[in-house]
Order: C-alpha cells, then sequence, then structure tokens
C-alpha cells in the first residue's frame, strides 16, 4: 500500500527534485536517529510527502545541507533538516503503518510469507513501541482504520464503504498535522482524498492477483474476468478522486515546496495510474514486445 | 487586510493587463461552480471574495484606469429552487449544510416511492461526503428517470467529466486542445500502421 505518491520526475526542475530527494534522506535520517538503522527499511515515498506537505502548510523552517547516506556511507547526498515534528510525526507514521501492515500479512498470507512477516515484526517491535509512546493517537487511529477495512471486506462492500476507512485515516493525519483550526478542514478534506486515492490504486495494483486468488478487491465484480475494461472503470474512478483532491489542494495554504506537491497533484497522480493501470497490462500482453 | 497584490499572486509593478490576468486566473480557479455541492464550498467562496476584494483594491488604487471587473461577483450560493418537487424540506437541510439529518430522512423513504428527485439528492449527499462512486450512480439513476431535467443533467454531466480526468481543465494548458488531441490520433494511427506492418 505504499509508495504511490510521487513526483513525476520529468516535468520536474532538476533543483526541486534534489530537494525532493533531501527530504527523503532527511526522513531517513531522522528515523535512524530515532529508532536506529534497521528502521529505515521501513521508510516510504508517501511519508516522504507527508513529511513535505506538514513543513509546507504549518511554514516550518528547515535547512539543507551535504551530508552522507545513512545506508551507503561512500554516497554524498543533501539532507533537510527541519525545526519542528515534521519528520518525527512521518517516522511515526511510517514505523505504526509498517507494524499493522505486518500484522496483515501475518493474517492472511501464504506460510513463507507469514513467517518472513512474523520476524520482520518481531525485529521492529522495539521501533513500534518507541513510535506508538511518542504518538499513540496515530497508533489507535490505525488500528480503528484496520478493523474498520476488516469488517468492509467481511461484507463485500462497494468502491467508496471499502475506500473509507483508509480515506478516513489519511484525513485524521491530515488533520493533526494541520497548521490551526482555520485550515483543518481543507486538510482534513484534502487527506481524506489522498487516502481514498491510494486505497483505490493499491485496489486497482492488485486487481488481478486478487482475481486469480479470490481474493477481495472491490474492483473485481462489475466486469468480472475482463481485465481491460476493469482498468478503464478503475481509471475513471481514480479520476473522479483526484479532481476532488485537486478542488481540496487548491484551498490549501502551502509556504513551501509547492513545486513539488504541485508536480505531484497535477502530474504525479495521473502518471502514476497510467502506470498501475494501463502501462502495466499493455507491457504484459503486447506479444510483439520490442526489447528495451 | 492582507496585501491585495499578495492575494493576486503578482508584484505591485505589474501592469493593469498582468493584474487583469491573474485576477481572470484564480476567479476561474476558485469559480463557485467548481465548488458546486463540494464539502469546501465555502472556503471557496470565501477565497473568492477574497480574491474579488483584493482585485477591487488594486483597481481603486490605480484609479483613473477605469476598468471594473465583470462577470464573476455576483454568486448566490449555490442554493437549490426550493420550489421544487416534494423534498423542498430535504433540499433545506442540505442548504443549511445538515447532510447527515437529510441522508436519514430520504432513507428512510421505501424503495418504491423513489423518484428521480430522490436519487438526486441522495447523489449530492454522497458527494458532499467524498463516496464519489455512489454519487455518480445515484446521478446517473436520476437522469435515466428524469432525462429532461436540467439541474440532474448537468451536475451529472460535471461529474462526468472528472470521471474523464479533465480535471486541470481551468488551466486551459494541460487537457483536450484539438491540436493535441489531432497530434495524439496522428500518433495513434501511426503506431496502427506500424503494427500491421510488421
Amino acid at each position: 500500500m505504499f509508495g504511490y505518491l510521487r513526483p513525476f520526475k520529468d516535468e520536474l526542475k532538476v533543483k526541486d527534485y534534489q530537494l525532493y530527494k533531501s527530504v527523503y534522506c532527511g526522513l531517513c535520517k531522522s528515523m535512524k536517529k530515532e529508532y536506529g538503522l534497521l528502521s529505515t527499511l521501513m521508510l516510504s515515498y508517501d511519508c516522504t510527502v507527508l513529511a513535505m506537505l506538514c513543513l509546507s502548510v504549518n511554514d516550518e523552517k528547515y535547512c539543507v545541507r551535504k551530508g552522507r547516506c545513512t545506508v551507503n556511507p561512500l554516497k554524498k547526498c543533501s539532507i533537510c533538516k527541519g525545526e519542528g515534528w515534521a519528520f518525527s510525526f512521518a517516522g511515526a507514521v511510517s514505523v505504526i503503518m509498517t507494524r499493522y501492515k505486518l500484522n496483515d500479512t501475518i493474517l492472511d498470507s501464504g506460510f513463507l510469507k507469514k513467517l518472513a512477516a512474523f520476524f520482520l515484526r518481531l525485529v521492529f517491535h522495539g521501533n513500534y513501541k518507541r513510535a506508538l509512546k511518542a504518538y499513540p493517537e496515530i497508533d489507535s487511529l490505525t488500528a480503528a482504520m484496520m478493523e474498520s477495512q476488516a469488517e468492509a471486506e467481511r461484507n463485500n462492500a462497494g468502491i467508496d464503504r471499502s475506500a473509507d476507512p483508509t480515506a478516513t485515516l489519511i484525513k485524521k493525519l491530515c488533520g493533526m498535522i494541520s497548521p490551526g483550526e482555520a485550515m483543518r478542514h481543507q486538510m482534513e478534506v484534502f487527506g481524506y482524498f489522498v487516502g481514498r486515492w491510494i486505497y483505490l490504486i493499491d485496489a486497482a495494483d492488485d486487481v488481478q492477483k486478487d482475481m486469480k486468488h479470490h481474493n477481495f478487491n472491490p474492483f473485481a465484480a462489475k466486469y468480472q474476468g475482463d481485465i481491460k475494461a476493469t482498468m478503464g472503470y478503475c481509471n475513471e474512478v481514480l479520476n473522479m478522486t483526484a479532481s476532488q483532491m485537486i478542488l481540496s489542494y487548491e484551498l490549501l495554504e502551502l509556504h513551501s515546496f509547492k513545486a513539488i506537491l504541485d508536480n505531484i497533484v497535477y502530474d504525479g497522480l495521473s502518471y502514476q495510474q497510467k502506470k498501475y493501470t494501463i502501462d502495466k497490462y499493455n507491457e504484459k500482453n503486447s506479444d510483439n514486445k520490442r526489447g528495451n | 487586510m492582507n496585501d491585495p497584490y499578495r492575494i493576486l499572486g503578482i508584484s505591485p509593478d505589474a501592469t493593469d493587463e498582468e493584474v487583469k490576468k491573474a485576477y481572470r486566473r484564480l476567479a476561474k480557479k476558485y469559480h463557485p461552480d467548481r465548488y458546486q455541492n463540494s464539502p469546501l464550498a465555502d472556503e471557496a467562496s470565501e477565497k473568492m471574495k477574497e480574491i474579488n476584494s483584493a482585485y477591487d483594491m488594486i483597481l481603486d488604487m490605480r484609479s483613473g484606469n477605469s476598468s471594473r471587473r465583470g462577470g464573476y461577483n455576483t454568486y448566490s450560493g449555490g442554493s437549490y429552487s426550493e420550489a421544487a418537487g416534494r423534498y423542498t424540506d430535504i433540499r433545506i437541510l442540505i442548504n443549511n449544510g445538515r447532510y447527515d439529518e437529510a441522508e436519514q430522512r430520504l432513507s428512510s423513504i421505501p424503495p418504491s416511492q423513489r423518484s428521480a428527485e430522490w436519487y438526486y439528492l441522495m447523489s449530492v449527499i454522497c458527494y458532499h461526503k467524498g463516496w464519489l462512486e455512489e454519487a455518480y450512480n445515484y446521478a446517473s439513476a436520476a437522469c435515466r428517470l428524469a432525462p429532461d431535467d436540467v439541474e440532474y443533467r448537468s451536475f451529472f454531466s460535471r461529474i462526468s467529466k472528472q470521471r474523464q480526468g479533465t480535471h486541470t481543465s481551468y488551466q486551459g494548458s494541460s487537457s483536450g486542445c484539438g491540436c493535441c488531441e489531432f497530434l495524439s490520433c496522428l500518433l495513434c494511427s501511426d503506431c496502427l500502421c506500424n503494427s500491421c506492418c510488421r
């Protein structure tokens, strides 16, 4: 479920791309400092965006300095460091979400995957405890989300109802990083559609796999086995969600990282959609695929 | 009051033409039509007011250049024509932002008595809640039941446009201009030719 929120690199200025990378590295550094080296495995693009959004709406001061990569000390990189809690918050979200994702994998996967997830959960247990202590609200929100998600799947819910738990979680998280009451509603609505979009693109990405294994997928029912039609349908639903996200995005007051956030919302989303719904199948199904 | 030039995103020494352009762009972006029935309709109309007064202020400061704005300022909050149909009280609830109550009231009406208007109002409520798929389905049902109704049809066509991915259209540049479509047609036919000839 991680990593769908990304900029569309081709349309981004080099300086903005470097800034984006420095936020990514900054989050990595901050996680290493708070949770230890292994925790950096839980880093995700989505949480990078969350950190950036938090810095931007709160007008939090940050600096970018040269440093060395946490994982590969031979590599030089620039690292963004905030003065407030943006990175710590995004790190905690990463850690807690990973924990619940692992729980989920342990519940409904094959033996080997289950074993791996169990092992990882053990490894990250200390990290989770620490994040839980610092941000108990994130944990309770995520727990509530998982519960209503499971219920929606049990009831074979439709698209809106099954996307609602994730959407509500991100909505609440965005509410938590909102700079004040005046902005909270915009942030929450924006978060709702971001969460909805993330859930839906994840579902669209998994649809073929889920059809094969007869797992729950909100997109599977409408066109049964017809993957092309299903993908067209996924795209329509995603488009509508993205357009609502844009409406709320335009009412946010952003102070920094505007070029990157604009890129993600206006170009990144549609690029990702295309990648996971259309390109994926064109590549697989074309018989005379050219080598690259 | 904030700096009107900052609100319009221009520098104080912008030309009159630039001011006008910036105003037009923002007025289009935050136009109430784009935010109709959206959960952020109020915020958008606040923003619109801010932009309007910033523009007025700049024009006043530069008076002598006698171009007053026209067009986008007269808007009456997207309220429904309350005379229509038997769902007047539910429309009033929706106008007052009491969506949950309106939804409960609508749900309690038995399926056999549900008219096109019922489907339309349900669609508006779902849209506001962010349940876009149901909003789309209800709106399309409303249009099926009453194909000639302008209100239902315009709402449905707006949602349908969003589904086709023309959501950035206020910028004008990035979607659906004839030239691009023409070029992409050429590209497609080119691809087709390639695959035939191979």
